[in-house]
């Protein structure tokens, strides 16, 4: 039955775990007022997004949802919300947070991963085309040096980044 | 001096008792203690035959110490010691202890243990009352006069019923006027009836009719007798004590004489200058002399000083037929001598400028709930039209905003309770005069919690006004057609509106009168987190301060609409006359003295003591030394605590008596356990005890309880002297930190228990040892948890091995 799915797919615990991550400590404090909402560039172009509805599922612990759908990949993390939340919630801080939750559980959206791809083999998040490097001279730009792999590698290795679950190349 | 001769009465509480401890053996055992002279076994000696027969003993002068152990001790104690002040011993000669809640019951499963815990607390007892000093009772006159300070709708009513009660009565108001935030909001949910009416003081004698019960305009308040009002008023200094403040007012100047004064209105038509009318939100502007319209006492004109040309012009004095203007009146200072002070200056609505997305003072049409109640007002700057401000046209759609700069951890995180039922009853008040307005009003939650008040808010969709559940994020300005455009999302539909408005209206937090903490420095009382004046108890004493002798009502505490206001204005003039009906204050002894010599004049005393009983007077050149007042003095100890010279003592709690009492409860242990000193705080902290016992929760007997007044008495040297006198752990419990009877006491001594574990250290002493706990009467299951936790402890770390 479908009530019954709600009932095992809600966990209470998320709140905490939300909480205890950086810049998740604020979320618990909300009371759904929706200044967030109305003060967000992006929910108005779409209904993928409403940080409201976001921060109330996490608070009802519906992590699975939250976790799995795009929306909060789609944050711009303009801070419009944050800076007028009568609670003080941290809500893009939040969203941080939520995204950290999500990549440690596997939930990694496509292009996340072919940036952190990109980050590890050659540096660079964005590859660089033949086209760019060809153009670059006609503006009067210097060659573009290498990212500086080494040291980039270990700034990877110290902080974990390496040894979180990217998706290869092409998975869904 | 007189031998000292004690009388144990021992109470088996109707052999409840004598299953459990051994009374034969506590008879024999007390026997032998010298100074005891008579020692009766009985069923109970709180009252009846039993307490008969400690009234004879003293009669009979057989005795002149008293120890009872009985139980209920908090209704016995005050039965036993009255009857043995009426056999004529000094009532602080008493020991009363309670066997039942504190040994027996919490011991019951180990009778023989308990019988050992109780001969050591009634040696405690009574090695405790031989060292006791007779007291007296201390009489101070009190003034039978009360200075109320504000004139709204609390201070008038608070006023009134002293004056008819027949106290002599000041009442100040800072303003010209009286009257105070309710004449400016002319009307008053749920009834929509008129404030100024409302706002009546019910004089009954001084009715002029039946019907001006209800009417401060026609009531003649300015007549009663006793009553003195001065406006236009501001309490400048307090000195004194409780039944005899001496206060001085400074009376700023009318410029028109209240007994001349007509009201033909002569002088406004002269008046040359214009300045914006603040009262009525500048909406209209007044001249520099002026009434307020509608008028509440006084009917009399004022002149605005920093308006008026004086005599450069004195187009007034000119014209004024009964030459009741007065340009040459000077500030004066009035003193006044009271017994009493009630703090009715309520609160005032924010100014939501700060809150930047809402553009309050940039666009004219925003505006807050109190600027559109002098718009809704007939008497008003509109004469009632609902106007736009910026071009003064009709305003055809009006939003509201709900918990501006209220419920707003930036700003204030508080919910001001009053503002849903003001923007009802405005939005219902426009939409009854102009029905085709269009409102609508923003909430995040609408609370009517009031009677009547959800049929208000039902009445209001009826009517049909709208309700966007959300909280807007910006009000943005659209010149072309000059209208607001308010951002929010309905949380309901999780749909986005731009709403269009012609006006705006923001139901602003209600927040502190400007001069709180000024006026709360100046009377020694404290506020609360959110800056409002703080009683002394919310629940049980909820007009009351610290401070004995003043009082608050009304919006001071909290914002509250004008029936609560009435309530507590009435209940606060009950308090205050009861304090001076009398005309005098009987107080007890038990407070602090200084022993001069030794004073350092460090100041730590009058800073920390709660009640401002302390202060430092000159004794030789140099030289000053603290004097405490006993009038003042609540007997915490906290200062004793604090003193670090000990200078300081508390009468019926001092050093000999508390060492005494603690060596005698350590004397025996009688168990297998390791000796557990618990120091407990008269209130929370013995109450958690007795609470622990009446339930018979079980901890071991071990646990030894001595009473001080409160924590904050304790001095570190106190938990060493424990140990070294046989203690393996120490337990202090008091009040929670933000519960305690003395304000600060706990929260001292958790500090001092801190400190002391640093230095339990240093001695090769585990600071594990040592705990405090905070805890309240209904929490007698932690106490006990409390006690079994550090017996388990200490039962750990094994035996202490003082160096």
């Amino acid at each position: 039955m479908e009530h019954e799915k709600e009932r095992k797919t809600s966990e209470a615990a998320f709140t905490d775990e939300i909480r205890s991550q950086l810049g998740g400590e604020t979320v618990a404090l909300c009371y759904q007022c929706g200044t967030c909402a109305s003060s967000c560039p992006v929910a108005r172009v779409t209904e993928r997004y409403n940080p409201r509805d976001v921060i109330r599922l996490s608070l009802l612990g519906q992590k699975q949802e939250v976790l799995s759908s795009d929306a909060i990949w789609l944050c711009s993390s303009c801070y419009n919300c944050q800076e007028r939340c009568p609670q003080k919630v941290e809500i893009a801080d939040v969203i941080y947070a939520l995204r950290n939750i999500a990549i440690k559980e596997g939930h990694i959206p496509n292009i996340y991963s072919e940036f952190a791809a990109g980050l590890m083999n050659e540096g660079r998040i964005v590859p660089i085309s033949k086209f760019v490097e060809k153009k670059r001279p006609e503006y009067g730009l210097p060659p573009l040096r290498p990212a500086g792999l080494d040291a980039l590698k270990k700034i990877l290795t110290a902080t974990g980044f390496d040894k979180i679950q990217w998706k290869k190349e092409g998975a869904q | 001096m007189e031998e000292v001769k004690v009388g144990v009465f021992l109470s088996d509480c109707g052999k409840q008792l004598s299953e459990i401890l051994d009374f034969k053996a506590l008879t024999e055992h007390v026997k032998k203690v010298s100074g005891v002279a008579l020692v009766v076994k009985g069923n109970e000696f709180w009252r009846g035959e039993g307490l008969k027969t400690i009234v004879d003993a003293i009669k009979s002068k057989k005795i002149n110490r008293l120890v009872v152990a009985e139980s209920l001790p908090k209704l016995s104690e005050v039965k036993i010691v009255k009857a043995a002040e009426e056999a004529g011993l000094n009532p602080y000669l008493v020991e009363v202890i309670d066997l039942k809640d504190h040994c027996a019951w919490p011991h019951r499963d180990t009778p023989s243990e308990a019988t050992e815990k109780a001969k050591a607390m009634l040696l405690a007892a009574i090695e405790r009352a031989k060292l006791l000093e007779p007291l007296e009772k201390l009489e101070f006159p009190a003034v039978k006069s009360v200075l109320v300070i504000g004139g709204g709708i609390a201070g008038i009513q608070a006023a009134e019923d002293l004056a008819d009660l027949g106290f002599e009565v000041h009442l100040v108001e800072k303003a010209p006027f009286l009257g105070g935030l309710a004449a400016r909001a002319g009307r008053f949910f749920p009834t929509d009836d008129c404030a100024i009416c409302i706002q009546s003081p019910a004089s009954d004698v001084k009715a002029i009719t039946h019907t001006s019960r209800k009417c401060v305009y026609r009531s003649g308040f300015s007549e009663i007798p006793n009553l003195n009002i001065l406006t236009n008023s501001k309490v400048v200094k307090v000195e004194g004590a409780p039944g005899n403040y001496k206060v001085t007012v400074e009376k700023k100047p009318r410029y028109v004489d209240e007994s001349k004064c007509v009201r033909c209105d002569l002088c406004t038509t002269v008046c040359p200058v214009e300045v914006p009318d603040e009262y009525n939100a500048k909406l209209k502007t007044r001249k520099a002399i002026y009434i307020n319209t509608p008028p509440v006492h006084p009917p009399v004109y004022v002149i605005d000083e920093s308006a008026c040309k004086f005599q450069e012009c004195a187009k007034c004095v000119e014209i004024c037929p009964t030459k009741a203007v007065k340009l040459n009146q000077k500030t004066e200072k009035v003193t006044l001598n009271v017994g009493g002070i009630i703090v009715a200056t309520g609160f005032q609505e924010y100014n939501p400028s700060v809150i930047k997305e809402y553009h309050y003072g940039e666009y004219p049409d925003v505006i807050t709930n109190l600027e559109l109640a002098r718009m809704i007002d007939g008497f008003g700057p509109t004469n009632g039209a609902i106007i736009k401000p910026s071009d003064r046209k009709p305003a055809k759609r009006i939003v509201f905003i709900q918990c501006v700069g209220s419920r707003d951890r930036r700003w204030n995180p508080w919910c001001s309770s009053i503002c849903c039922m003001i923007s009802l009853k405005n939005a219902m008040l426009i939409k009854s005069a102009y029905p085709e307005t269009d409102i609508t009003i923003c909430y995040i939650d609408i609370r009517t919690t009031g009677r009547e008040h959800e049929y208000y808010y039902e009445k209001a969709r009826e009517m049909g006004i709208k309700f966007v559940k959300g909280r807007p994020t910006e009000i943005s300005h659209d010149p072309d057609g000059n209208i607001l455009i308010v951002d929010v999302e309905d949380a309901i539909l999780r749909r986005f509106f731009e709403l269009e408005a012609d006006l705006v209206v923001l139901a602003t937090a209600m927040v502190p009168s400007e001069d709180t903490r000024e006026l709360a420095e100046m009377l020694g009382i404290e506020l609360d987190q959110d800056g409002f004046f703080k009683e002394y108890n919310a629940k049980l004493r909820p007009t009351e301060t610290k401070i004995r002798g003043i009082y608050l009502c009304g919006g001071a505490t909290f914002p509250k609409d004008a029936p609560t206001s009435s309530l507590h204005a009435h209940s606060a003039a009950v308090k205050a006359a009861k304090f001076l009906s009398t005309g005098k204050i009987i107080k007890d002894q038990r407070t602090a003295f200084v022993n001069e010599e030794y004073c350092g004049d460090c100041e730590f005393c009058p800073v920390i003591c709660p009640f401002n009983a302390i202060t430092l007077v000159p004794k030789d050149e140099d030289h000053f030394v603290a004097q405490v007042s006993d009038l003042k003095c609540e007997g915490c100890g906290i200062c004793v605590g604090t003193c670090p010279v000990n200078a300081i003592e508390l009468r019926h709690s001092r050093p000999n008596q508390m060492t005494a009492q603690m060596n005698a409860l350590l004397s025996v242990n009688g168990t297998s356990k390791p000796l557990i000193l618990a120091i407990t705080c008269s209130e929370c902290g013995h109450t958690a005890v007795d609470s622990s016992g009446m339930a018979m929760m079980q901890y071991p007997a071990n646990v030894r309880v001595m009473k001080v007044p409160c924590t904050g008495i304790l001095q570190v040297h106190q938990f060493l002297q424990a140990f070294k006198n046989g203690a393996q752990g120490v337990m202090v419990v008091g009040c929670k930190t933000d519960g305690c009877h003395y304000e600060v006491g706990s929260q001292k001594a958790q500090k001092k228990v801190d400190l002391a574990k640093m230095l339990l250290k240093e001695y090769g002493i585990e600071p594990e040892r040592l705990e405090m706990f905070h805890m309240v009467f209904i929490e007698g299951d932690k106490f006990a948890e409390a006690a079994r936790t550090m017996t388990e402890r200490l039962e750990k770390l094994g035996p202490l091995q003082l160096m």
